[in-house]
């Protein structure tokens, strides 16, 4: 009785820091400025923030309360609520692994990253020379060098996803090094995670801020800031906007994987987690904010200094065409002379008019990106060209270290919390487990950091989690809402925090949310069918760009079968369930029930 | 007589003017980016740095081709434009009217370049040879790259962390194990109770909070 007591948080801050890891993670840093650009800037806020009280909150404390009150993992606490519906839980579980197992690789190159910034020059800042020795290597050139840095010499990534190869040993050496942090964080459980989610919850503000004040104070931060905050009121009126904001809230808080049910289930019974599920939607949004400024900032840095390049070339181009004296033309005067020259030599102007580029600093501002693109190649672009850009760089890559990992730790939460309740793994110790499923998840792993296995994980986040998720979700709050019922729900959360959810969340967990959910479901099958074959975009090392590919049939089967095995937990289990039932009803009806005394 | 003097020296210094001209088929053309390079402290391009210019090439061409005594004569220079950048050839101290092969001139470039360069303060990229490529220095290739190195230093903390995590519950057993025999030795039976509750006394704190219980 006393070995099976569970382990709990310290104080419930830990709890609270534990969430706020979890949820503020690479996607506020690298999604949501996205979205903010390709959505009208400032204007994207409305539709953010409205998502954010209609589903967002709502269901971050419907997990939390699901978790607290049933004191299990996923699968334990679904089956609990329902019988039948333990397979949301199976499913939760399903989709936390596949998470895993492609989260990490992002770590990895995180590392790969770190590691390579302690040299004199950055090896992403000048293109590496040829054999020859008489110029830089082609595809370097094509390209640029923070591209070639990384789709060469840390993905080495093949043309399309049926070229492969072997491992690439750095790479696999990372991802083995960010397992083995990621089991030194979670080998004792709670205990240890308690301990480690002040640091990780903490540290990403502190270089956020240095950050805040080095991306104000470079030349050109203030074009990035005032292009993100001019508001383009029209883009509300597109529905794609309403739908980003949706989807971005809910991902981002990390809603359906599990983590949260595990994270309360280690809670006191009476811990107010309604007024700390408000305080962790509303910190993790607040950081999306934050981390946009910066990542505006730092565009507008990097707009600014490509633009002013292009116009030193363009006077470069001018003063050697036309061989004027060296400070006749600045860069403030290159169009102006462009005019005079155009109308006075015509026939010279002529032959440079190819060479001729076009300068504009909205169209550098425009180029949005996302991802991991955003993360390793616009942001280290800027960061080389900061004075001191070797302590930029260490700074920023453990800021994504921090946050990669602090997902990570709710990510492995979510698997190890439900496996534990079975009867066949408690009796396994904490470290056993945790290494056994960090051993199998960095096997399979491997596999990404292949030629090809850029690709693969491509297709593991574009179609691994997302949705699956909506499924869950939706289950989810319908099953609080009808199956299980809002009374006895009010009534748990009553024994709980001793007073009763007021109307505005009963109204959201009954009709609002299941309403936007199932209509953002509904959109994203309409999108899948309307998009046609699935595609991804390759690395072409002649062109030296990205083109778009289809997948292979073998990649699209893939896709369907990542779908199909998480979203088919919840009906098998039903299945299962009932057919068990039925069976042993049968024995019942037979011998006389002895009544168990369990809890 | 003055008439057929003057004729001769008109033809004479035309002859002499030939061989440089743009685009000629052994001559060079050169740019210079002094304010580029230089900035506030530039210097001004003015007859004597175009003389300086001169004696290096020449300094150049008697470096390479050993024998031969090349002087400032050698180097004629033409078409000098505001941007800073002429054409040059170079004659043959052997035969004055015959100008040196552009392939020789070039090696005798490259060997030089450096020395070139810091005559005038400049780098490969300001101070360019139309034609002649800059030979890139060799990329500096360590033994062990120094990723490896501080990858292998935190792999080693990280790896020892997860020993002594892995390691000290199993210590601090030993340990209690160890006072607990001792306490044994020194008091038989009667102590045993008590053992029994002091392990007691360690885990109620996790009972008491198992509330969940308690509620049934």
């Amino acid at each position: 009785m006393d070995k099976g007591a569970r382990p709990n948080w310290d104080n419930p801050m830990q709890f609270v820091l534990a969430c706020v890891s979890y949820a503020v993670g690479l996607g506020n840093v690298w999604r949501f400025p996205y979205l903010c650009q390709l959505h009208g800037g400032g204007g994207f806020l409305i539709p953010y923030l409205i998502m954010l009280f209609l589903e967002g909150v709502p269901l971050f404390y419907l997990e939390l309360a699901i978790g607290q009150k049933m004191s299990l993992g996923s699968i334990g606490a679904w089956t609990a609520i329902s019988p039948y519906l333990g397979g949301v839980g199976l499913a939760s579980v399903v989709t936390s692994l596949y998470l895993c197992l492609y989260y990490n690789i992002i770590n990895a190159w995180s590392f790969w990253y770190l590691f390579h910034s302690f040299q004199s020059v950055l090896p992403w800042a000048d293109c590496p020379i040829n054999s020859n020795r008489t110029g830089p290597i082609e595809e370097c050139e094509r390209a640029t060098p923070t591209q070639y840095f990384f789709y060469r010499e840390t993905l080495d990534i093949s043309s399309s996803i049926e070229v492969n190869g072997g491992i690439h040993t750095g790479q696999a050496l990372c991802l083995v090094l960010a397992w083995l942090i990621t089991y030194l964080f979670i080998v004792r459980g709670v205990k240890s995670t308690g301990k480690v989610v002040y640091f990780t919850a903490t540290f990403p503000y502190v270089v956020l801020f240095i950050y805040l004040i080095r991306g104000m104070t470079l030349h050109g931060a203030i074009n990035g800031v005032k292009y993100m905050f001019t508001p383009k009121m029209e883009q509300l009126a597109n529905p794609t906007t309403w739908i980003n904001a949706a989807t971005q809230i809910f991902f981002s808080l990390g809603l359906g994987f599990g983590s949260l049910i595990a994270f309360a289930s280690y809670n006191q019974y009476n811990n107010n987690f309604e007024r700390q599920a408000i305080i962790v939607s509303l910190i993790n949004s607040g950081t999306s904010i934050f981390a946009s400024i910066v990542t505006f900032a730092i565009y507008g840095f990097k707009a600014t200094v490509n633009y002013e390049n292009c116009l030193e070339r363009t006077r470069l181009l001018l003063l050697n065409a036309f061989s004027l004296a060296e400070d006749s033309i600045t860069m403030d005067t290159v169009f102006d002379w462009i005019e005079k020259l155009n109308t006075t030599y015509p026939q010279q102007f002529a032959e440079i008019a190819d060479k001729l580029e076009n300068c504009d600093l909205e169209s550098e501002l425009d180029t949005a990106v996302e991802g991991t693109g955003l993360a390793f190649i616009v942001y280290s672009e800027a960061i080389m060209n900061m004075p001191l850009s070797q302590l930029w760089s260490v700074l920023y890559f453990i800021m994504l270290l921090l946050l990669g990992m602090g997902s990570m730790l709710g990510n492995v939460t979510a698997i190890v919390t439900p496996l534990r309740d079975f009867k066949i793994t408690s009796r396994m110790s904490n470290e056993l487990l945790n290494g056994l499923v960090c051993l199998f998840c960095l096997l399979l792993g491997l596999g990404f950091t292949t030629p090809s296995g850029n690709y693969w994980f491509t297709m593991f986040n574009d179609y691994g989690a997302t949705f699956s998720l909506l499924f869950i979700v939706l289950i989810e709050v319908i099953t609080v809402s009808y199956i299980y019922g809002i009374k006895r729900f009010e009534k748990d959360i009553e024994d709980m925090l001793g007073h009763r959810p007021n109307w505005y969340w009963k109204i959201m967990w009954s009709v609002t949310s299941p309403v936007l959910l199932i209509a953002l479901f509904i959109f994203y099958i309409i999108n899948y069918i309307k998009g046609g074959t699935p595609t991804y975009q390759a690395w072409n090392k002649e062109l030296g760009k990205s083109e778009v590919m289809e997948y292979p049939v073998f990649g699209q089967l893939f896709i369907g079968l990542l779908l199909v095995s998480s979203v088919s937990c919840v009906p098998l289990t039903a299945l299962y369930v009932y057919c068990r039932k039925r069976k042993y009803g049968n024995h019942h009806k037979r011998q006389r029930p002895v009544s168990t005394v369990s809890t | 007589m003055l008439e057929k003097i003057l004729i001769l020296l008109c033809l004479s210094s035309a002859l002499a003017e030939q061989p440089c001209k743009p685009d000629a088929s052994d001559g060079y053309k050169v740019r210079l980016s002094i304010k580029t390079a230089l900035g506030d402290e530039a210097y001004v391009w003015n007859e004597n740095e175009m003389f300086l210019f001169r004696a290096t090439l020449a300094f150049a061409m008697r470096s390479h081709l050993n024998g031969q005594e090349f002087d400032v004569s050698n180097i004629i220079v033409c078409d000098e434009t505001p941007r800073v950048t002429f054409w040059f050839v170079v004659t043959s101290p052997l035969n004055t009217s015959g100008l040196v092969d552009k392939g020789v001139v070039e090696e005798a470039i490259r060997m030089s370049r450096n020395r070139i360069n810091s005559a005038f303060l400049l780098t490969d990229k300001t101070l360019e040879f139309i034609g002649i490529t800059p030979t890139l220095t060799a990329p500096v290739n360590p033994d062990t790259p120094p990723w490896l190195i501080v990858f292998g230093v935190v792999m080693g903390a990280v790896g020892a962390g997860i020993i002594v995590v892995l390691v000290s519950p199993l210590v601090l057993k030993k340990r209690k194990k160890n006072e607990e025999t001792d306490e044994d030795e020194e008091e038989t039976g009667v102590k045993a109770v008590e053992n029994g509750s002091t392990r007691e006394g360690v885990y109620n704190m996790s009972f008491s909070d198992d509330e969940r219980l308690t509620q049934m």
